[in-house]
């Protein structure tokens, strides 16, 4: 059995059934006897250019321990999957574990969104509150204890 | 020695890191403004660590996480 490092992007309409396809070539491989020793999803993210007419692609990514029958069998499944829009696989020399680089911007990225949400819905609760109290001006970082704190009240 | 007057001053031995498809940030220092790929003879990387990044950029390239040029519509 060799190491293969996989990506695959996958059409943005399509995106919700990632989880259950990534389910499936997992299966598909365990069933072969293989190993899956990463799996990344790095979320939809702009393509540098148009494919087939197409901005925008959901892309995953994974590392594998197969044999050739199981691998083919993968590769066809993709070839025969409209949603698949494009695939790499290449040959790795080890089991690669630890996040990879894109992966951790996607992280780093969805933290920021996260933290934006909260800080707006903090903004919304302290802009709220300011109509009946004037203390709450730069208390931001209290301000979800605050909530909180009131909603016990 | 001319070799080491192509390189740029103050750059670091940079072909100490490995290249990788998945590092975009690293690999766009070798590729110029119109998205091609920075010569040996400017970016001062020896011949196997080109061959190495040619290799890298082309797959990230076929991702589409890098152009190949920019003319992309």
């Amino acid at each position: 059995m060799r190491h293969y490092e996989i990506v695959f992007l996958v059409h943005p309409d399509q995106s919700d059934q990632v989880p259950g396809m990534v389910e499936r070539y997992q299966s598909l491989i365990e069933r072969g006897g293989g190993k899956v020793h990463r799996i990344e999803d790095w979320g939809r993210r702009q393509l540098t250019f148009i494919i087939a007419k197409i901005h925008k692609a959901h892309y995953v990514m994974m590392n594998i321990e197969v044999d050739k029958p199981t691998l083919d069998e993968l590769e066809s499944s993709f070839r025969f999957n409209d949603a698949v829009i494009r695939h790499l696989m290449i040959r790795r020399k080890q089991a690669e574990t630890g996040q990879s680089k894109i992966y951790e911007e996607e992280l780093r990225d969805q933290e920021k969104e996260r933290e934006r949400d909260r800080r707006r819905e903090e903004d919304v609760a302290s802009r709220r509150r300011d109509g009946s109290n004037d203390e709450e001006g730069g208390r931001a970082e209290n301000t979800a204890d605050d909530t909180a704190e009131e909603s016990a009240e | 020695m001319s070799r080491f007057r192509r390189r740029r001053q103050g750059e670091v031995n940079i072909q100490s890191e490995e290249a990788d498809y998945k590092d975009l940030d690293f690999l766009r220092q070798f590729i110029g403004e119109t998205g091609k790929i920075v010569p040996a003879r400017i970016s001062g990387a020896s011949a196997k660590f080109q061959r190495k990044l040619t290799n890298e950029i082309n797959r990230a390239r076929f991702l589409a996480l890098l152009p190949y040029t920019d003319q992309h519509k």
